[in-house]
C-alpha cells in the first residue's frame, strides 16, 4: 500500500528537521507509540498499539531513522510484529524551506500480513492516511506550543 | 417388493430433531473437565522460522499445555498423502505443526490447550516467533515463471505433476480443419464456507486404552483407521464420531487436518479432553480451499459447427500442499467433454504449488472448470459461425442408442470414463421448453426496447457419480419392530437418514419413520470410505438394498416357521407378516424379529443364525454418469453491474430418483453455491499472497435474495450398473452455473459485445468490462 502528502509546516526547516529527529516528539506524536526506546544512534525499539477496522493489536518491532541528509531529508523504516500480524514500513521524508514555512513531502509503503491484512486490507488506506494526519498535526501543536514558530 | 416409498416425496426423518435445535454438533459435545484448544497460525505467506519462544504463553495463566513441531515426536512428520497417482511426482503433505518453513498465512505453527479458549487465545499472542520472510508465490502464472521462488526447495520447482490425456489425435484434426478458435479462461479462487466450521473434540481413557474422538468431517472412518496406525492403537480403540454435520462439500473430507492430530494428541498428553472449534476467519485460511485453473483451450469445428477436436492446457493451483492428489485437475479434464461427442482430445495439466491454502475438492470438484471450458468454446463456435447456440449443440449431443458410450478417458476411479446411460437431447428439449426458447428472439426484444439488457443462457453438463470402491449396511430389525439401518456413509445435510429408510421400508413393509439409519460412528458401523463424489444414494443406497432383502428374506423363512407356510408365500405390509390372502392371521415384524432370537430349544437350521439382521456390501465396477441442462434469463443492470434472474430452470436426470424433494433441495442449494462461484464469491489476495477477504464483509456469499427461485424437471434415465438403477445428484447444482451466468450475460450484454472469460465475476468487475468494451468502438 502506497501512501504520499505533503504538508506545510509554520516553521523554518531546522526547527522542523530537529523535531522531526527528536525522540521525545516522535514518543508523542506517534500516534499508538506506547514505547520508544533508544537502543543506538538513530535507533529505536518501538511498541505501538493501532486499530485498524475491527482488528485492533500491539506491535513491537524497531524503527529506524538512515539515509540522513540534514536538513532536508531522511528516510524512516518501521517494522513490528504482534498478535493480529506483522506491518513493515518505509518512508521518505524531504523538507523544503518556502519563506519561514518549511514544505514536508512525505510518501511510504506500508506491508501488512497476517490477520490485518485479512480483515483491515480495505481500511488500510484510510486509517493509514488518518494516522500520518494526526501525527502531523500533533507536529504542529508542538512547533506552535514551543513558540519555535516562524514569521510571528 | 412393493415401491410405496422409494420415488415419494417423503418428509425428511431428520428434521423434526433439528428444527428443534437437538441436533448434536461437534461444539454441542460437553464433557467433564474439558480443555480449549487454540492455534497459533502463520501470517507470513513463506517464511524461515528461526525460533519460537513458547515459555512466556506457558506460563500464563490457565494454560496447560503449549505444542511446536519438536514436541510432537513420532507425530512430527508430514501428514499422511491421501490419494497418489503415478503422474503426482511430489507429493508434497504439511507437518500437523510446520517444522522451519511456513508456506501459507493460516499454516498451523503452535498448539496451545487451555482451561477456556479466551485463555487459549490470550497465550496465543504470548508465544515469539521470530520469522525470516521469504519470497512468496502469489500467482499460478507467476509459480512456473523461470524465476519463481520455490515453495518446496528441497524438489526445485513448482511443478509437482504433469499429466496428460488423450483421445484420438487433435493434431490431425486440427490441421485440417476449417475453423479453429482459441482462448484463455481464468478461474479463482473460492471457499466452500459450511454453516458449521470445522472441529474437533477427543477423550483418551488410559485405563482401557481407547480414544474416543468427534470430529466434523465426511469420513469418520478413514479418520479412526488413520488415528490408530499413528497412536498405535488398535482400530477398535478407536472411536470416532462425525456427529450432525452442518455442512461438508468436500474440504472436510481432507485427512488429515493438523487439528484432527493435535487435539487428540494434547487429550492424550495432558490427560483431560480438549475441544477444538475453527472459528470463521480460520475457516477461510486452515479449511481447503478450490476452484483457481487457467486454461489455455481451443476448439476445432467443421462448417455445421461439427466438434472435430479440443484440446485444453491448464494450470492447476494446489496451494501449498497436495494432501488429496491430482483428483480435481483429473475431474476437470474428464468432465470437460461433458454430453457432446469429441472424436479427438487432448487434455494436459501441471499441477503448481503457490503460497496459498491447500487445495482439495469443493462441490463439483472441477466439473465447472471443465464445463465452463466446454461450455464457452462452444459459445465461441456459435458466435464465430452465426449459428444459434442450441443447434450447436444439439448437432454434437451423444444420442439416446450411443450408450454405454465410452469417452476414451480414464476418471477419477481409475475406471474408464463410459457413459452409462442418459438421454441428452431429452434434458435440452425439456429445458428449452421451461425456458420459453422459441419465444425468447421477441422477448429479448422487448426488454432492449425498453432499454433493458436482458439475456439468457443454456448449458449442459454430464455428471461423475456413485464411484466405488465400496460402502456397507447393517439392518437389524429388533423385537420393538424397530428397524436400525448402520452405514459407514455419513450425512452433512443430505438427507441420508430418510432416503436409506426409504429403501428399507419398501423391503420391509414398514413406514420410512419406523426406520432408524445411524451414520457417521466408526462404534456403529465400521467400514467405509466416506461422503464424497455424489456416491451416497448410488454405492450406500444399494449397499441399504442388498441388506434389506436379506432381512427380508430372514423375516420370511422365521415367519414361515411360524405361520406354517412357505417362505415364498409370506408378504410384508404395514409392519406385519402374513401368508398372501390370509391378511387375518399376521405376526408383527417385532414378534419374528423376537422369535428369530430364541432363548431356549432347538432353532431351525435353515434361520442360518439368529435375529433379524444383515451386512451386505455394493462395490461398483465404475461410476454412473448424470446429466442435466440449466437455463435461465437473467437481467443485468448496465450502470451497476447488478444481476436479477427471472427465470431459472434444471433439468435433471439422476436415474431412478429415491426422493425428488431431496433432489431438489439438493439441486437448490447446488445452484446458490454455484451463484457464489459464478458471481459473488472471490478470495483475494495481495501481491505477497496475504489473503484479503476473510470475512463475509469481503466474501460475499450470495444470500437468500440473491438466488432464484427454481424450476426443476426430472428426467429418468436408469442407471443399469446397479440395481436400485440410481446415479448421483450431490454436484448437479453447482456444476454448469458459471458456464451458464457467463453465457447469459453475454447475451444480455451483446450490445456493447462484452466477452467473459473468467469466474468469478462480481458487480465491480462486470461494470468494469461494460465500461471497456463500451470504450472499444
Amino acid at each position: 500500500m502506497k501512501l504520499d502528502g505533503t504538508n506545510t509546516l509554520a516553521a523554518p526547516v531546522d526547527t522542523v528537521w530537529k523535531m522531526i529527529n527528536d525522540p521525545d516528539a516522535l514518543r508523542r506524536c506517534t500516534p499508538g507509540l506506547k514505547e520508544l526506546k533508544e537502543i543506538g544512534p538513530d535507533s529505536y525499539e518501538a511498541t505501538l498499539n493501532i486499530g485498524i477496522a475491527a482488528v485492533k493489536g500491539t506491535y513491537s518491532g524497531t524503527l529506524k531513522i538512515t539515509d540522513k541528509q540534514a536538513p532536508r531529508h531522511y528516510k524512516i523504516a518501521l517494522e513490528g510484529t504482534g498478535g493480529a500480524g506483522f506491518m513493515r514500513g518505509e518512508g521518505i521524508v524531504d523538507l523544503e524551506a518556502q519563506g519561514d514555512q518549511t514544505v514536508l513531502r512525505w510518501s511510504g509503503d506500508i506491508q501488512i500480513g497476517g490477520l490485518i491484512a485479512g480483515v483491515g486490507q480495505r481500511m488500510l488506506g484510510g486509517v493509514g492516511k488518518m494516522l500520518i494526519g494526526q501525527f502531523f498535526k500533533c507536529l504542529e501543536q508542538s512547533l506552535e506550543a514551543s513558540g519555535e514558530t516562524g514569521g510571528v | 417388493m412393493s415401491t410405496r416409498y422409494l420415488g415419494a416425496r417423503v418428509r425428511r426423518n431428520e428434521d423434526p430433531v433439528l428444527l428443534k435445535g437437538r441436533g448434536l454438533f461437534v461444539d454441542d459435545v460437553r464433557l467433564p473437565g474439558m480443555a480449549h484448544a487454540a492455534v497459533l497460525r502463520s501470517p507470513h505467506a513463506h517464511a524461515r522460522i528461526r525460533r519460537i519462544d513458547t515459555r512466556r504463553a506457558r506460563a500464563a495463566r490457565g494454560v496447560l499445555a503449549v505444542y511446536v513441531h519438536a514436541d510432537l515426536g513420532a507425530l512430527g512428520r508430514p501428514l499422511p498423502k491421501l490419494i497418489p497417482h503415478p503422474a503426482l511426482v511430489h507429493h508434497k503433505t504439511q507437518y500437523a505443526l510446520a517444522a522451519d518453513t511456513v508456506r501459507y498465512v493460516g499454516e498451523a505453527v503452535a498448539f496451545v490447550v487451555a482451561e477456556s479458549r479466551y485463555r487459549a487465545e490470550d497465550a496465543l499472542d504470548r508465544i515469539d516467533v521470530e520469522y525470516e520472510p521469504l519470497p512468496p508465490v502469489a500467482t499460478l502464472e507467476g509459480a512456473v515463471a523461470a524465476d519463481a521462488p520455490l515453495v518446496h526447495e528441497d524438489i526445485g520447482t513448482n511443478i509437482c505433476a504433469h499429466y496428460t490425456q488423450r483421445v484420438g489425435s487433435v493434431e490431425d484434426a486440427f490441421a485440417g480443419a476449417p475453423h479453429r478458435f482459441r482462448e484463455r479462461f481464468v478461474i479463482d479462487r473460492g471457499a466452500s464456507c459450511p454453516m458449521e466450521t470445522r472441529g474437533v473434540v477427543a477423550a483418551w481413557d488410559p485405563q482401557a486404552g481407547q480414544l474416543a474422538v468427534w470430529d466434523s468431517t465426511q469420513a469418520p472412518i478413514p479418520i479412526r483407521n488413520g488415528l490408530a496406525a499413528m497412536f498405535g492403537l488398535a482400530e477398535q480403540d478407536v472411536r470416532v464420531v462425525a456427529p450432525d454435520v452442518g455442512g461438508g462439500f468436500g474440504p472436510k473430507v481432507m485427512m488429515f487436518y493438523p487439528e484432527e492430530v493435535l487435539v487428540p494428541f494434547a487429550a492424550m498428553r495432558v490427560g483431560r479432553p480438549v475441544k477444538w472449534i475453527e472459528d470463521r476467519r480460520e475457516h477461510f485460511v486452515a479449511t481447503n480451499h478450490e476452484r483457481e485453473q487457467i486454461h489455455d483451450a481451443e476448439v476445432a469445428v467443421d462448417a455445421a459447427g461439427r466438434i472435430l477436436g479440443v484440446r485444453t492446457e491448464f494450470l492447476y493451483d494446489s496451494g501449498a500442499y497436495i494432501p488429496y492428489g491430482l483428483i480435481v485437475p483429473i475431474v476437470a479434464g474428464t468432465t470437460l467433454p461433458g454430453p457432446y461427442r469429441i472424436p479427438n482430445y487432448h487434455c494436459e495439466f501441471r499441477a503448481v504449488f503457490t503460497n496459498k491454502t491447500t487445495v482439495s475438492p469443493y462441490r463439483g470438484a472441477g466439473r465447472p472448470h471443465g464445463v465452463f471450458v466446454m461450455e464457452r468454446l462452444l459459445d465461441r463456435v456459435a458466435r464465430e459461425l452465426g449459428l444459434d447456440r442450441v443447434e450447436v449443440r444439439r448437432r454434437n449431443l451423444i444420442q439416446p442408442d450411443e450408450f454405454p458410450y465410452d469417452v476414451g478417458l480414464i476418471y477419477q476411479d481409475n475406471a474408464p470414463l463410459r457413459y452409462d446411460s442418459g438421454n441428452y437431447p431429452a434434458c435440452m428439449e425439456r429445458a428449452l421448453e421451461l425456458i420459453g426458447y422459441a419465444g425468447w428472439p421477441a422477448r429479448q426484444r422487448a426488454w432492449r426496447a425498453e432499454g433493458r439488457f436482458a439475456g439468457l443462457g443454456v448449458a449442459c453438463y454430464v455428471e461423475g457419480t456413485g464411484i466405488g470402491p465400496y460402502e456397507g449396511s447393517r439392518i437389524t430389525v429388533e423385537p420393538s419392530g424397530r428397524v436400525f439401518v448402520a452405514t459407514g456413509v455419513g450425512t452433512q445435510g443430505q438427507g441420508h437418514l430418510t432416503s436409506f429408510a426409504q429403501i428399507a421400508a419398501d423391503a420391509l413393509g414398514v413406514a420410512p419413520r419406523d426406520v432408524s439409519v445411524q451414520t457417521g460412528d466408526t462404534a456403529v458401523f465400521g467400514w467405509g470410505t466416506g461422503t464424497f463424489a455424489s456416491r451416497a444414494a448410488t454405492v450406500a443406497g444399494n449397499a441399504v438394498a442388498a441388506a434389506a432383502r436379506a432381512v427380508r428374506e430372514k423375516a420370511q423363512r422365521v415367519a414361515a416357521t411360524l405361520l406354517e407356510a412357505p417362505a415364498e408365500e409370506i408378504e410384508l405390509d404395514g409392519g406385519k407378516l402374513y401368508v398372501r390372502g390370509v391378511p387375518g392371521r399376521a405376526v408383527s415384524l417385532g414378534e419374528v424379529a423376537a422369535a428369530a432370537n430364541p432363548l431356549r430349544f432347538a432353532m431351525p437350521a435353515e434361520w442360518e443364525g439368529p435375529g433379524l439382521e444383515a451386512i451386505r456390501y455394493f462395490a461398483p465396477s465404475q461410476g454412473a454418469f448424470s446429466s442435466g441442462v440449466h437455463a435461465c434469463v437473467v437481467e443485468v443492470d448496465a450502470e451497476t453491474g447488478m444481476l436479477t434472474f427471472h427465470q431459472y430452470v434444471v433439468v435433471h436426470d439422476c436415474g431412478r430418483v429415491i426422493n425428488p424433494m431431496i433432489v431438489e433441495g439438493q439441486i437448490q442449494g447446488g445452484v446458490a453455491q454455484g451463484l457464489g462461484g459464478a458471481f459473488w464469491e472471490k478470495l483475494a489476495y495481495d501481491g505477497a499472497a496475504q489473503p484479503l477477504s476473510t470475512t463475509f464483509m469481503d466474501y460475499l456469499l450470495p444470500t437468500a435474495t440473491d438466488v432464484p427461485a427454481l424450476e426443476i424437471a426430472h428426467i429418468e434415465t436408469r442407471s443399469p450398473l446397479n440395481p436400485l438403477g440410481v446415479k448421483g445428484a450431490g454436484e448437479a447444482g453447482v456444476i454448469p452455473v458459471a458456464a451458464l451466468v457467463a453465457q447469459a450475460v453475454e447475451d444480455a450484454l451483446e450490445p456493447f459485445g462484452v466477452r467473459i472469460t473468467e469466474a468469478p465475476l462480481s458487480p465491480n468487475r462486470l461494470r468494469q468490462l461494460i465500461a471497456e468494451a463500451r470504450r472499444i468502438p
